[in-house]
C-alpha cells in the first residue's frame, strides 16, 4: 500500500499552486464579498488544462485522471472554494458528455469544454426535489424528429455562465410505471433555455447558482445523451462519482486552509505573554483539525485511486464526501473560535471558510443521503 | 528566419518563504541548506520565458542548463514542464565552492559541449546572494558579446542579431548585438507563463542529461573552491533589532504625536 | 606612494559629462583602506580615481574625497553605454599598472563593467559589498549580504590580484577632507580595435529624474502594500512634499503600479538609504527591505498587523491603517501651515 503521490503528481500540484497563489489567492476575499464570478480566470485555468483534466488528449484534454483532478481542485479550494466549485461543476457537464456521449457528441463538445473556451454544467435538481429524482416535473416530448423540452431547474450551478448544459427531463415511464428520465445537451444560444433568478448564496459565492427556465426548448435527436430513458443513470452516475469526488477535494482545500490559518494565528497571537500556540486548548484544536484533514485526505484519495483503476467506488466516495464536508464545518468552527474576536471579522478568511463549508454540505448529495448509501452497502 | 538555438542558465535557490529556516552551522561557519525546498531563481524564469517566446514566434530550440547539486533535477524538470525542450544538469563534487568566475567557466564549457548556441539567456541576478556577475563572465569565457539589465529582446536580421533594450540608472539604452551572445534579463521583461498540466506530463519524455567534470573541457586553474579567486570567510547574522516603543491612540492623536517626534528629530514643521 | 603598482583604484563612471557621485563615497573608503595599509606595512599605497570616457572629467572633488591621483582614460569610442569597451580599456590598464585593489560603484554600469574586467584579468570580484576592511595580512575583506540580508559573509581574494569589489551607492559616506598632496593627473589614450562592433548603441532615452534622490534625503517615507490604494499613494507623495521628504517603496507597491519606478525601491536589490528619519507605511519588514534602511536614524513604522516583522527593527511602533495615518498627517500639517 503506497499512499504517496507520484513525482508527476507532486510536480502537478506545485504548478497548480503557483498559479493559485498568483492569480487566485489575492482576489478570493474580494470575489466572495462582491459575489463576482471570474470567467476570465476560468479561461486562464482552461489554458493550463484544469478544465479538462480527465478528458483524454484526443478530445483536447490533459489526459489525466480523477486523482489529478482532485489535486487541482484541492489547491484552488485552499484559497477560493467558490472558484473550485465553479470548476468542479463545469466538470460535471464535461464528465457527463465524456462518459455517456456518442463519438460525435464527444468530438463536438469536449474540445471547447476541455480548453475552457466553453463552460459546462449539469442541471438536475428541480423545485420538487434534488435527492428525489422521481419528482421530476420537467418534460421532454418527441415531435417530428426533434424534441421539445419544458420545465424548470433550480440550484443549478453555472446557471448564468455555462454555454453547454446537460439537463434531465421526464421523457416517459418505465415498465414499473416510474418516471423515465432522459438527459439532453442544450447550448446557451438555444432560445428555449434561459437563466432565471440568480441566487444570493451563503457561501461558495464565486460559483454562480440559479434557476434555469426551459421553455419550448427545441433540440435535435442528436442532443440526447446516453440514450433515451437513461437520464437517471447519467445524473446519478455523474453526481455520485464526479460530484462527490469534487466536493471531497474542495473540502480538503478548505480544511488545509483552516489548518494553515490556525497554525499561523497561533504562532503570531500573543496572550499571557506567549504565543497562544503554547496553550493546550489551542494545541488540541490544531491536532483535531490536522487529524480531520489527514483522514479526509486518505478517504478521498483512496476512493479516487479506486475510480482511476476502474473499480467500484461510489460507496467510498460517499464516505469521503460525508467525512470531508462535515470535517470542514468542525475545522472552520475551531478556527473561528481560536481567533476570538478576529474570527468574526470579514477581513479574515475564517468566516469564508465556514460559509463555504456550509454551502458545500448539500452539494452532490446531502450528508444523510451519504449515510443511507453507506448503510445500505454495509448491511447488504 | 533561421531557427535559433537558445540556452537558458537556471539556478535553484531556496524559496524566499524559507529564509527563516536558513541557519548557520556554528562549527563550520557555513550555511545549512539541506532540506530547504528550492525554486527556480525567479529572474531565470523570466529568462526562460523570453527564450520560449522567441521559440514560439520563430521556431528553434530551448535548452536549460544548471550547475548545481543533483537535487536540481527537479528544478530542471520544472523548466521542461514550462516548455523547454531539453535539460542538462551540470553536477560534480569538483564544482563545489565555485565562485562566479569558476561557475561561469563551467557553464561556458557546458554551453560549448551541448552544441552551438545563438543566444544564451539568464537572469540578471539570483535571489539568494545575487552577485549579478555570472552572465558577463560567462560571455567572457565564451568570447561572445554580452549585455545585462535587459527589459526587452527582439530578433533581427533573420536571426543574426538582436535588438536589446536595457535599463540603465538614468536612461533606457537600446543596443544591437550580434549573435552568438549572452543576455541577462530583469523582471520587467515579461511575465513568466504558468505551467500547464500538459506541460508537466510532457516533461517526462523530454531529455534530461547529467554532465560531470569528465564530460567537459575545463580550465583546471579555475575549478571549484581551489580555483576560485574569491574565498568565503566568516559568516554571521547581523542583529538589526531596535527598541520598538508603541505609540497608541486615535488616528489624529497618533498623527499629532508623530509630527512632534519629527520636530524633535530636527525637522522644521 | 605614487608608484602605480599596488595602488588602490576607484573606477569612476562618467555620465552625461559628469560622473556618478558614488565614486566619492568609494574614494573616501579607499582613503581609509590606504591608511590602514600604511599602519600595517609602513607604506601608504596611492589612491587613484580612474575615469574612462570619451571626454572624462577631471574633477577636483575627487582629490578632496580621497584621490591622490586621477587617471584619465580618453578615447572617442568610449561612449558612456559601451560597457564592453570601458571594460576592455580597464582590463588593459590593470594588466599594465597592477593595482592591488579595484573598486566600482554597483550601479547598472558598474555591475556590468566590473565582472567583465574581473573575467578578463581572471581575478576575484565581490559584488554589492556592505563593507570593506583590511585584515591583519593586508588583504581586503569584503562583507556581502546573502538570503535577502539575513546573513552577512566575508569574502577574501587572497591569491589573485587585483582584489575587486563593487559597492552600492549610499553604503559608504562621502567624506571630504584635505588632499594629501597636490594631486597628480595621468592621461592615457588606449588602443581600441577598429572592429569592436559586435555591440552598437542605437538609442538612448533619458529617464526623467523625479524629485530628490532617495540616498540624499534627510527624511524618507517608504510605502508598501499596506498603503492600500493609488489614492493613498498620492496622499503619501503629498505628505512627502509637505515634509520635504523623498518617497521610496517596496516591491509590492511597485507591482501595484503605485510607486514611481524601480529606482525608488528600497532594499537589497534597490537603494540603500540612511536618512535622519525613516517613516514606513504599510511595510511588513522583510529582511531584504530592512537591510536597505537599517542604518537610518529614527525609524517609525506604521502597520495594521501588530506582529509585522518591521516592528522589531523600528524605534517607534504604530499599529494602525497606513492610509488613515497618512490622511491625518496631511490634514494636520496643512492646518498648521494656515
Amino acid at each position: 500500500m503506497d499512499f504517496s503521490f507520484s513525482k508527476d503528481q507532486e510536480q502537478l500540484r506545485k504548478a497548480v499552486r503557483e498559479f493559485v497563489e498568483a492569480e487566485v489567492a489575492p482576489f478570493a476575499a474580494k470575489w466572495d464579498e462582491e459575489d463576482i464570478c471570474p470567467v476570465d480566470v476560468f479561461k486562464k485555468m482552461g489554458q493550463l488544462g484544469f478544465a479538462g483534466v480527465f478528458v483524454p488528449m484526443e478530445y483536447g484534454g490533459a489526459g489525466l485522471g480523477y486523482t489529478e483532478r482532485a489535486i487541482v481542485l484541492e489547491e484552488i479550494a485552499r484559497h477560493s472554494a467558490g472558484l473550485a466549485m465553479f470548476l468542479m461543476t463545469h466538470h460535471l457537464g464535461v464528465a457527463a458528455i465524456l462518459h455517456f456521449g456518442s463519438e460525435d457528441q464527444k468530438k463536438k463538445y469536449l474540445p471547447d469544454l476541455a480548453s475552457g473556451q466553453k463552460i459546462g454544467a449539469l442541471a438536475v435538481t428541480e423545485p420538487t426535489g434534488g435527492s428525489d429524482l422521481s419528482g421530476h416535473q420537467s418534460t421532454g416530448e418527441q415531435v417530428e424528429g426533434y424534441w421539445v423540452l419544458n420545465g424548470r431547474k433550480c440550484f443549478a450551478s453555472n446557471s448564468h455562465v455555462a454555454q453547454v448544459t446537460v439537463v434531465t427531463v421526464k421523457t416517459g415511464t418505465d415498465q414499473k410505471g416510474r418516471p423515465a428520465l432522459s438527459a439532453f445537451i442544450i447550448e446557451s444560444d438555444n432560445p428555449g433555455l434561459t437563466s432565471g433568478r440568480k441566487e444570493n448564496k451563503l457561501g461558495l459565492r464565486v460559483s454562480t447558482m440559479g434557476d434555469l427556465v426551459i421553455n419550448n426548448c427545441k433540440v435535435g435527436e442528436d442532443s440526447i445523451l446516453g440514450g433515451e430513458g437513461k437520464g437517471q443513470r447519467v445524473a446519478l452516475g455523474i453526481i455520485s462519482e464526479v460530484g462527490r469526488a469534487g466536493m471531497s477535494a474542495i473540502s480538503l482545500g478548505i480544511l488545509r486552509g483552516c489548518l494553515e490559518e490556525m497554525v499561523k494565528f497561533a504562532k503570531e497571537r500573543k496572550l499571557y505573554g506567549k504565543p497562544i500556540s503554547a496553550l493546550q486548548a489551542i494545541q488540541f484544536s490544531i491536532a483535531e483539525t490536522r487529524i480531520d484533514y489527514e483522514a479526509a485526505r486518505l478517504l478521498t484519495y483512496n476512493a479516487l485511486t479506486l475510480k482511476d483503476t476502474n473499480q467500484r467506488c461510489d460507496v467510498d466516495l460517499a464516505m469521503a464526501k460525508y467525512f470531508s464536508t462535515e470535517a470542514v464545518i468542525r475545522a472552520a468552527k475551531r478556527n473561528i473560535e481560536n481567533m476570538g474576536g478576529y474570527g468574526v471579522i470579514n477581513d479574515y478568511s475564517a468566516g469564508r471558510f465556514m460559509r463555504d463549508g456550509l454551502a458545500g454540505l448539500p452539494s452532490a448529495g446531502a450528508s444523510n443521503i451519504m449515510k443511507v448509501i453507506v448503510a445500505a452497502a454495509t448491511l447488504a | 528566419m533561421k531557427a535559433l538555438k537558445m540556452v537558458v542558465c537556471i539556478k535553484p535557490v531556496p524559496s524566499p518563504d524559507q529564509y527563516h529556516h536558513v541557519s548557520i552551522d556554528p562549527k563550520t561557519k557555513s550555511l545549512i541548506r539541506e532540506g530547504i525546498p528550492t525554486i527556480i531563481n525567479p529572474l531565470d524564469k523570466n529568462a526562460l520565458e523570453a527564450a520560449l517566446q522567441i521559440r514560439d514566434k520563430y521556431g528553434g530550440e530551448v535548452s536549460v542548463i544548471s550547475m548545481a547539486p543533483p537535487a536540481a533535477e527537479e528544478n530542471l524538470r520544472e523548466a521542461l514542464a514550462m516548455g523547454a525542450d531539453r535539460a542538462f544538469l551540470i553536477s560534480d563534487r569538483a564544482f563545489a565552492g565555485s565562485d562566479t568566475l569558476a561557475t561561469s567557466m563551467v557553464l561556458a564549457s557546458a554551453v560549448k559541449k551541448i552544441g552551438p548556441a545563438d543566444l544564451i539567456l539568464t537572469g540578471n541576478e539570483s535571489a539568494d546572494g545575487g552577485t549579478s556577475q555570472v552572465s558577463a563572465q560567462l560571455g567572457e569565457w565564451l568570447g561572445y558579446p554580452h549585455l545585462m539589465h535587459s527589459c526587452g529582446i527582439e530578433v533581427l536580421d533573420g536571426g543574426d542579431s538582436l535588438r536589446v533594450e536595457t535599463h540603465r540608472d538614468q536612461a533606457r539604452v537600446v543596443y544591437i548585438m550580434k549573435m552568438p551572445g549572452v543576455v541577462s534579463v530583469i523582471r520587467s521583461i515579461n511575465k513568466p507563463r504558468f505551467t500547464s498540466l500538459m506541460g508537466v506530463i510532457s516533461s517526462r519524455n523530454k531529455p534530461l542529461d547529467t554532465l560531470s567534470s569528465l564530460d567537459l573541457l575545463l580550465d583546471k586553474a579555475f575549478l571549484g573552491l581551489e580555483g576560485s579567486p574569491t574565498k568565503p570567510g566568516d559568516i554571521y547574522q547581523p542583529d538589526l533589532t531596535r527598541r520598538c516603543v508603541p505609540l497608541e491612540g486615535s488616528t489624529d492623536d497618533v498623527a499629532l504625536a508623530l509630527i512632534q517626534k519629527l520636530r524633535a528629530a530636527g525637522l522644521q514643521l | 606612494m605614487m608608484d602605480n603598482k599596488d595602488s588602490l583604484w576607484v573606477v569612476v563612471e562618467t555620465i552625461r559629462g559628469g560622473f556618478q557621485k558614488v565614486a566619492l563615497e568609494m574614494l573616501s573608503q579607499a582613503r581609509k583602506l590606504a591608511q590602514r595599509l600604511q599602519e600595517l606595512n609602513g607604506v601608504r599605497p596611492g589612491v587613484w580615481a580612474v575615469v574612462t570616457g570619451s571626454h572624462p572629467p577631471e574633477d577636483e572633488a575627487m582629490y578632496r574625497y580621497g584621490a591622490d591621483g586621477i587617471i584619465l582614460v580618453a578615447h572617442p569610442s568610449l561612449e558612456e553605454h559601451r560597457t564592453d569597451l570601458h571594460a576592455t580599456v580597464l582590463a588593459d590598464l590593470i594588466r599594465e599598472k597592477e593595482p592591488q585593489v579595484v573598486l566600482f560603484g554597483a550601479t547598472a554600469w558598474g555591475s556590468e563593467v566590473a565582472p567583465t574586467v574581473a573575467a578578463r584579468v581572471k581575478t576575484g570580484l565581490a559584488a554589492h559589498c556592505v563593507d570593506l576592511q583590511i585584515n591583519e595580512q593586508g588583504n581586503l575583506v569584503q562583507l556581502v549580504p546573502a538570503f535577502g540580508g539575513k546573513v552577512l559573509g566575508e569574502i577574501l581574494c587572497p591569491l589573485h590580484r587585483p582584489q575587486m569589489a563593487s559597492v552600492r551607492p549610499g553604503v559608504f559616506r562621502a567624506v571630504a577632507g584635505e588632499p594629501e598632496g597636490k594631486g597628480i593627473k595621468l592621461a592615457v589614450r588606449p588602443d581600441i580595435a577598429r572592429n569592436e562592433d559586435s555591440i552598437q548603441v542605437v538609442e538612448v532615452r533619458q529617464k526623467d529624474a523625479v524629485g530628490k534622490p532617495l540616498e540624499e534625503a534627510e527624511v524618507v517615507l517608504a510605502g508598501g502594500w499596506g498603503v492600500g490604494s493609488k489614492e493613498n499613494w498620492l496622499l503619501l507623495e503629498e505628505l512627502g512634499n509637505l515634509l520635504g521628504a523623498a518617497v521610496g517603496c517596496t516591491r509590492p507597491a511597485l507591482d501595484e503600479g503605485w510607486a514611481q519606478g524601480e529606482d525608488t525601491m528600497i532594499g537589497i536589490s534597490g537603494k540603500t538609504v540612511r536618512p535622519k528619519v525613516y517613516l514606513g507605511f504599510g511595510i511588513s519588514g522583510a529582511t531584504h527591505h530592512v537591510v536597505g534602511m537599517s542604518d537610518s536614524g529614527l525609524v517609525i513604522s506604521i502597520n495594521t498587523n501588530p506582529a509585522a516583522d518591521i516592528f522589531q527593527f523600528s524605534d517607534i511602533k504604530v499599529v494602525a491603517d497606513a492610509g488613515s495615518i497618512i490622511k491625518s498627517l496631511v490634514d494636520q500639517l496643512k492646518l498648521k501651515s494656515h
